[in-house]
């Protein structure tokens, strides 16, 4: 194998905010090619940082790691990702040691952060400690400061993100910010960068939060090294063409046209959508707040990633009624969902006004959406007095009551306070059988892809390595796939998934444009063998913080409430099968059965047995 | 686009900030008479000639344009061949201004008519006329000088004053940077742009042409898609 000669700068920031240090610190060669960059090169630092397996996420020591990849910086096409990396507040195992177990989690959001971050000469940022008081980080090429952010403390992202840049008076920052959820530490805030791209799942603007830091802006004038210039120079050529093409067009297109909100119509048909708490797959409403309404009532324009020609985000503007004047994002298929038919609400200016709201406090909206959905089936079924609402009359399909609700997460004033630590803590608290209809694994609520009649996506949802996560991957394959793929700085929508008819990044792609920038020759396979170890990583992560096979599970409502509505009605798990499914994919990928844990000799294949030992 | 701006001599910036983009009807005219290379003829300086016209419509701020531009206009020396550079953004001559509510504006020389730049520059006008920076005769674009440059930055201060701003500093030769190449008639944010928003506009001699900055364009298009101020820099 050929070593490392560009691509790399060959170190991450290290910030310390306890001790207001800031140092580089140098990367192995090895790790890089073992974990590439993004979320594998985040878990190998987060597993070698941690100070113990069961450290609290919010405790000062916890790293906070926000990772481009080794395509990051470049104009390579779809390349702007950074992945969050750090323990989750949210997730804990079932059978716990201690307080602080919890999965890890690995946000990921597009824009621009993760390429601006490479600019100022470093391959990643880990920040650990605790600021003596509210504090935002500027990264301006190797200068690093620490500055006062008692006066921004409070602000919400929507116009956090202008002030700031404002105050340091250059609007090519790239900025990564928290919301008062964040800085309340609800259980799943977000961190937020140009108002409506989120890293959104697992709590990490919890963590931030913790570290009393409101923001990170960066801006650097470097661009990254690279190993073979003239390599590159064709393979740049050769990537801008991948969404030339007939096919290649339909699918840019459609995600110019409608972005992932495309998927608004075409699940709640196909009854994959999480309706109605996830009881149902279908919605019936969804011609009120599909991609078409949107596109008629609310959307302006769309816009594009960095070097990104998909331009898969909408923003848009409520033009009429009591909420006219509000201007924001969305809806996408995750927000649409959540705050929509998850909620039952058909009222898409009301979906909006939510959604801007979600996102300028900082909170995850599919666990805000999951959480508001459970509530609202636990007040239906007579489980909770309106004293334990206070006083909100959260009904299904009523947009206002859910904008109640939202509110009182993100200050955690009264119901508030419980809600922010997600719907598993509700249903310990409110019981009467409420489990079963907790939609959440591990501690983490399900996102917007309903799984009674899918079912592979149910399989994806209790192995994922960050709890309840719909983007994982529905099988190992597409699990390791993924892992790949955000560990590059490459978007997973600009890929062909693996499957050679769709156009798009493929690893074929990913092998070649991995040799001109990097001069690493990996071959398909060992890429995809660097998807499997990364997963195993984060798989034995969470087994030293106490995860077990128990902790793959999914909630009884998806073998037991069969749909009622729509093309799957009657569709529900089928319990021997979902277990024989499970059985299978420990296997296959050569885990234990009985406690899920990766065997010797497939850690010893995937060189992690040294990595193991060493802890 | 030509024939549009010809039948207005005297367009004020607002008309023009509409001519170029911003009115639905021009937009067509854009996309169906920008061109993406230019007929370069070597002749003597009477007007600006090309000028680059954005599509504020189409634009969806990728940032394409900057590295194109940048890996075009900074190449390298490779095995003794000049090959496009990697692209860094920094020193591109085109800059993507993005704000919230969503607008991205980009901004590049827009060889103002009436030279502002140069009228600043404090360096007498050798035998050709030329003042270190100078007005190229064959496309028109704005160059500088760099033996006869003292680097005052007169230039950039004139270029931010209600111009694009694009003309700046470089910050390690502290000479006038950003001022627009049109690539030698190739201008590679126009075919790079993968939204098709850029294209080139042919500027007729007395016409008025000025670059507006990039927070005005977007003030106007925030009032005139979201019916917002503008918020921050």
């Amino acid at each position: 194998m050929a070593g490392i000669s560009g691509g790399y700068f060959g170190n991450i920031l290290k910030v310390d905010l306890s001790s207001g240090s800031a140092q580089r610190v140098p990367i192995d060669e090895k790790d890089y090619r073992l974990f590439l960059g993004g979320r594998g090169l985040g878990i190998k630092l987060l597993w070698d940082n941690l100070p113990s397996p069961g450290a609290e996420s919010t405790s000062p020591a916890t790293p906070l790691i926000f990772m481009p990849g080794p395509f990051s910086g470049l104009p390579l096409p779809s390349c702007s990702r950074t992945c969050v990396i750090t323990k989750s507040p949210l997730t804990s195992p079932l059978n716990s040691a201690g307080p602080g177990d919890s999965t890890l989690t690995y946000a990921n959001v597009g824009g621009f952060f993760g390429p601006e971050l490479r600019m100022a000469g470093f391959d990643g940022l880990m920040i650990v400690g605790k600021a003596s008081k509210p504090s935002y980080l500027v990264i301006t090429d190797g200068r690093v400061e620490l500055r006062d952010a008692g006066h921004l403390w409070g602000m919400g992202t929507d116009e956090f993100e202008p002030a700031l840049k404002k105050e340091l008076g250059d609007n090519r920052f790239q900025i990564m910010c928290i919301g008062p959820s964040g800085e309340k530490q609800v259980s799943y805030a977000c961190i937020i960068h140009t108002a409506a791209r989120v890293a959104g799942r697992g709590g990490s603007g919890a963590v931030m939060g913790s570290k009393n830091l409101k923001a990170v802006a960066v801006l650097g004038a470097k661009v990254p090294p690279v190993a073979d210039h003239p390599l590159f120079l064709e393979r740049l050529e050769e990537c801008r063409e991948i969404y030339n093409g007939m096919i290649s067009h339909f699918l840019r297109d459609m995600m110019r046209g409608q972005g992932t909100a495309w998927f608004l119509d075409m699940n709640s048909n196909d009854g994959k959508m999480s309706v109605r708490n996830f009881r149902e797959g279908t919605f019936e409403a969804i011609e009120k707040i599909d991609g078409d309404a949107a596109q008629k009532e609310i959307w302006v324009r769309s816009y594009a990633c960095y070097c990104c020609p998909l331009a898969c985000k909408k923003s848009g503007r409520v033009r009429t009624g009591p909420f006219a004047g509000l201007v924001h994002d969305g809806p996408e298929y995750e927000t649409g969902t959540m705050f929509g038919s998850n909620l039952m609400i058909s009222d898409l200016k009301g979906v909006v006004r939510q959604i801007f709201h979600g996102d300028d406090s900082g909170m995850d909206i599919i666990s805000a959406g999951a959480v508001i959905g459970f509530l609202m089936e636990c007040r239906e079924k007579g489980l909770i007095t309106p004293a334990f609402l206070d006083g909100i009359d959260l009904r299904w399909g009523d947009a206002s009551a859910s904008m109640q609700m939202i509110e009182k997460i993100s200050k955690r004033q009264g119901i508030g306070d419980l809600a922010a630590l997600g719907v598993r803590a509700l249903a310990d608290e409110i019981g009467q059988g409420s489990h079963e209809f907790a939609i959440h694994v591990k501690g983490q609520e399900l996102a917007a892809w309903n799984v009674q009649a899918n079912p592979v996506k149910g399989l994806c949802y209790a192995t994922s390595n960050r709890g309840a996560c719909h983007h994982s991957g529905d099988n190992a394959q597409a699990q390791d796939f993924t892992a790949m793929i955000d560990s590059t700085g490459l978007c997973a929508f600009a890929t062909d998934q693996d499957a050679p008819i769709l156009p798009g990044h493929s690893v074929k792609t990913v092998s070649e444009n991995l040799a001109a920038v990097t001069g690493l020759e990996l071959s398909e396979d060992e890429l995809r063998q660097t998807g499997e170890r990364i997963y195993n990583l984060e798989k034995m992560f969470n087994f030293l913080e106490g995860f077990r096979r128990e902790d793959d599970v999914l909630p009884e409502r998806f073998f037991k409430d069969a749909f009622t509505v729509g093309s799957e009605a009657g569709a529900v798990l089928d319990r021997a099968e979902f277990k024989q499914t499970l059985d299978e994919y420990y296997t296959g990928r050569g885990w234990d059965p009985i406690t899920s844990r990766p065997s010797e000799a497939t850690l010893n294949r995937l060189n992690l047995t040294e990595i193991i030992r060493a802890t | 686009m030509s024939e549009h701006v010809s039948n207005h001599n005297n367009v004020s910036r607002r008309d023009f900030l509409t001519a170029l983009g911003l009115g639905s009807g021009a937009m067509l005219l854009l996309g169906g008479c920008g061109s993406k290379t230019l007929d370069l003829v070597d002749r003597p300086y009477k007007g600006p000639y090309w000028a680059l016209a954005v599509d504020y419509a189409k634009c969806a701020g990728c940032r394409t344009c900057e590295t194109a531009c940048a890996a075009h206009n900074n190449p390298l020396k490779h095995n003794g061949k000049t090959v496009p550079g990697l692209g860094n953004p920094r020193l591109a001559n085109i800059r993507v201004h993005s704000f919230n509510p969503d607008v991205d504006v980009p901004v590049s020389c827009a060889m103002c008519s009436d030279e502002p730049c140069i009228a600043a520059c404090p360096i007498s006008p050798d035998a050709k006329g030329r003042k270190a920076l100078y007005r190229d005769t064959r496309l028109g674009v704005i160059r500088n000088d760099a033996q006869r440059c003292i680097g005052c930055g007169s230039c950039a201060e004139a270029c931010a004053d209600g111009r694009t701003a694009i003309l700046h500093l470089d910050e390690l030769t502290r000479r006038p940077a950003g001022m627009c190449t049109l690539c030698d008639g190739e201008p590679q944010c126009v075919i790079s742009c993968p939204y098709e928003a850029l294209s080139i506009v042919e500027i007729k001699p007395g016409q008025i042409y000025k670059g507006l900055p990039a927070h005005q364009v977007a003030g106007e298009l925030a009032q005139q898609w979201y019916g917002l101020e503008l918020q921050g820099v």
